[in-house]
């Protein structure tokens, strides 16, 4: 009896339990699925990104080409032949000028004053200025030239216009009216076969401009300053690399076909390698993302200089050597670095940061570095330095996880084999921990090439290329970045134009690097994991 | 609980004799081992791991070229003596030495003057988890003589071989010296432990429960290395292992909740031990 009651309520606790239900699903599987759809909306959100951007990325390659083909049947690659002496001519000119600047410091350190310096500086004088005249000719030929190629676009895009206002009209259903507009066809090759008249002429300049730079290579004055005069047989050399240029730039301009086809994939690579970005220009955009590479890749490279040392080098100390205290208070307090707003950073940069280096640098007794005074105030290494302090915090926390990470058994075997600590740390502790740390390094690259806020604030913003020339001075030039350019253009696109398509190809390439640098650091940890374990 | 308040009065009976324990008085020194010399001595030793003591007035003597055996029940102190003979317990926060001195050679290791990194080149030791660095087999033989200094490839080679051998590893090794040491088999890298251990050629070798992991063949084979290594080093083992005790060491010492009960010739110790704790221990009736 006792017995069978027992029975009875065992099987009413495990049968007819009175548990709550939704929908058929008790308590554990409400949880189970709400998880399951987080990582559903997380996963579908992120795949909905990447195939936006390269939805909007990807158009950039037709109307690149399309870009591309037009520079070309316009005249325009014609005319920038010239366009291109033009600019090196200018160059040259401005070197006259620094030739000047140079000469006339060194007089004044000798004491003369202003009216003697202005004597000596006289034959000088004369020589610029004579050589300021050399490109009037190609100057005033490439003024009227420049007229034709976008006579013949602004042409184009009304016969575009027109054409794409018939479509409209076609498929509103309006035949008439669609009939009645008259859409031109612009015969490109008829169109610029007035440039190619121009030749004769062009040679004629030339002919005039290489006589006038010979005639003026022995015209130039001896200097006393050994800079300028260093200067000068650079702009001897220069000047005579020009004129050594002009029958190959003849020959193009011979040869040049504004029929001859461009290839599908210098829509690419003239993107990749090109080496200038121009957009917004009267004249031609150009798309090349070496400049904005450079930038973001010289900018993080001098980050990374000056981060690993403190990010990894704090991690040791503070795991291996620093007393319990010290570690409490230091790993906050690095960490706390990571909590400060990047646009605040870039704030102290510029106002504290730029003004304080170039003060420094304008100090007398520093001027004996090469590539001091500096003179913009916002430069990569303004942009390096706090981008350094940014990523201080993620290579500490990573790498003091991996040195963390290295069995205390190895510390121990190798105090009791009497190594001392710094030879524990170096043969041992960071040996063993290498990959973890390699790890936190790739990490905190991935995070300084994607910062925006500082670089945009910090760097100065110039679009080119930095001279390299100047050795360890190129760091102290203004540069623009990936990133910073994306933030910068992005508010005053127009929605579906080719410049638009065109930062969506520069975040389409940020998004491999990061996607590059995240794989190579997951890949080293998980070597690192299996050889620990 | 008997016991306890059994050990309770022991150690007041003790303090009130300034350390004379009665057994622990004329440890080491009996029989056959009168004639050898004494290489570490301590002297009443305490230690504290921050407020709590784990050793209380430890007297011994370790003879020089013999193996003795540490034995007692988990926490009893052994390791923490163990490790105090080439001051590893430096490494822990709030450990110290309170009170007695440990002398090697007649030296307190303790002096503030004494340099911990050549004692430890003195003193070796083997880990209960074998540790070998992530480094080639060679390397990690190498290691401790790279760090002294020493560089010279025929020296290194000649050091590596004779380490491999004395820890009776070369023929199982010899073929791939330069392959990762954590590919070796438990015992095998036990082995190898040791011979990083004799490399640097200390004079005393501790070896801290080294066969705790190792099957019953690697066990074996340790011990008969513990045994030849005896003709040239003085060895120190702790274990768990009574049998273990028994085979390989010539003296063992019985260690009780820090203190240390009774320490004497082996044979005496497992045949006619002179303490009853001793004797309840090695026979298995408590702990």
């Amino acid at each position: 009896m006792n017995a069978a009651s027992k029975q009875q309520s065992i099987e009413d606790a495990l049968l007819k339990s009175k548990k709550f239900r939704l929908f058929g699903l008790n308590a554990d599987d409400i949880i189970k699925h709400f998880f399951a759809g987080n990582a559903t909306i997380a996963i579908v959100v992120l795949a909905l990104i990447t195939v936006f951007l390269f939805r909007e990325g990807i158009e950039f390659f037709p109307k690149h080409y399309e870009s591309l083909r037009l520079y070309r049947w316009a005249g325009m690659e014609f005319v920038d032949y010239l366009k291109h002496e033009s600019t090196d001519l200018s160059a040259l000119n401005r070197m006259t000028n620094l030739m000047k600047r140079q000469e006339s410091e060194v007089l004044r350190m000798k004491g003369l004053s202003q009216a003697q310096i202005a004597e000596r500086l006289a034959p000088l004088d004369a020589f610029a200025a004579k050589f300021s005249e050399v490109p009037d000719g190609l100057n005033g030929l490439v003024a009227d030239l420049t007229e034709i190629p976008v006579g013949i676009l602004d042409r184009h895009k009304m016969c575009v216009n027109a054409q794409s206002h018939k479509t409209l009209l076609i498929r509103m259903g309006k035949i008439a009216e669609a009939n009645a507009v008259k859409v031109d066809v612009i015969d490109f090759g008829k169109e610029t076969a007035i440039l190619k008249t121009f030749l004769p002429q062009c040679t004629e300049i030339h002919a005039k401009i290489k006589q006038d730079i010979v005639g003026l290579m022995s015209a130039i004055p001896d200097f006393e300053s050994a800079e300028a005069r260093a200067t000068s047989l650079l702009f001897k050399k220069l000047a005579l690399k020009f004129t050594d240029g002009i029958p190959v730039t003849e020959k193009k301009m011979a040869e040049w076909n504004p029929g001859e086809p461009i290839h599908f994939y210098r829509a690419l690579t003239d993107f990749i390698f090109g080496s200038r970005w121009v957009t917004q220009s009267f004249w031609y955009d150009f798309y090349g993302v070496v400049p904005l590479f450079v930038g973001s890749f010289m900018i993080s490279l001098l980050a990374m200089i000056l981060a690993v040392p403190f990010g990894v080098g704090a991690a040791i100390y503070v795991n291996q050597m620093a007393s319990k205290c010290e570690q409490n208070m230091i790993k906050p307090y690095i960490e706390f670095i990571s909590a400060i707003p990047s646009v605040v950073l870039g704030f102290f940069g510029i106002a504290i940061l730029g003004e304080s280096v170039r003060w420094l640098t304008q100090q007398s007794c520093l001027s004996w570095v090469p590539f001091f005074p500096i003179s913009e105030r916002l430069n990569i290494f303004t942009a390096g330095c706090l981008l350094a302090l940014m990523a201080v915090p993620t290579i500490f926390s990573l790498a003091e996880d991996a040195i963390n990470n290295v069995p205390k058994a190895y510390k121990e075997a190798s105090l009791a084999l009497g190594a001392n600590k710094l030879q524990t740390v170096v043969r041992i502790i960071v040996p063993t921990a290498l990959s973890g740390i390699v790890a936190a390094v790739l990490l905190g690259f991935g995070r300084v090439i994607g910062e925006t806020m500082v670089v945009l604030l910090v760097a100065g913003n110039r679009i080119s290329i930095p001279d390299f020339t100047a050795g360890i001075g190129v760091f102290f030039q203004p540069a623009h970045t990936m990133t910073g350019l994306i933030a910068q253009e992005m508010g005053e696109v127009v929605r579906g134009s080719l410049q638009y398509r065109a930062l969506f190809m520069v975040g389409i390439l940020l998004f491999f690097i990061s996607l590059f640098i995240n794989y190579m650091a997951q890949k080293i940890v998980t070597k690192y994991r299996i050889s620990a374990g | 609980m008997e016991i306890q308040e059994a050990i309770m009065n022991y150690s007041k009976e003790a303090g009130s004799q300034h350390g004379q324990e009665p057994s622990g008085q004329n440890a080491g020194v009996t029989g056959d081992d009168r004639e050898a010399r004494i290489l570490i001595r301590c002297d009443k030793v305490n230690f504290f791991y921050g407020q709590s003591q784990a050793l209380h007035g430890i007297s011994l003597e370790i003879p020089e070229k013999q193996v003795t055996a540490f034995i007692g029940p988990s926490g009893c102190g052994k390791s923490t003596l163990l490790r105090c003979f080439n001051r590893m317990n430096d490494l822990i926060d709030d450990a110290k030495v309170g009170g007695g001195t440990i002398k090697i050679h007649g030296v307190d290791i303790y002096d503030p003057k004494v340099d911990v990194i050549e004692l430890r080149k003195r003193v070796g030791m083997v880990f209960q988890k074998s540790n070998p660095f992530p480094k080639s087999i060679y390397e990690n033989i190498c290691f401790g003589l790279r760090i002294a200094g020493m560089n010279d490839k025929s020296v290194l080679d000649e050091v590596v071989e004779k380490s491999l051998r004395g820890a009776a590893l070369w023929e199982e090794v010899k073929d791939r010296l330069h392959d990762s040491a954590l590919g070796l088999s438990g015992g095998q890298q036990q082995r190898l432990c040791i011979a990083r251990a004799i490399a640097v050629r200390p004079e005393i070798i501790l070896m801290d429960e080294p066969c705790s992991a190792l099957d019953p063949i690697a066990t074996a084979k340790v011990e008969e290395l513990i045994h030849e290594l005896k003709k040239e080093y003085t060895i120190v083992i702790v274990t768990h292992n009574m049998q273990q005790a028994g085979r390989c060491s010539d003296l063992t010492a019985f260690f009780y909740l820090g203190h240390l009960i009774e320490m004497d010739v082996t044979e005496k110790i497992f045949t006619n031990p002179k303490e009853k704790q001793t004797e309840d221990y090695i026979t298995g009736r408590f702990g």
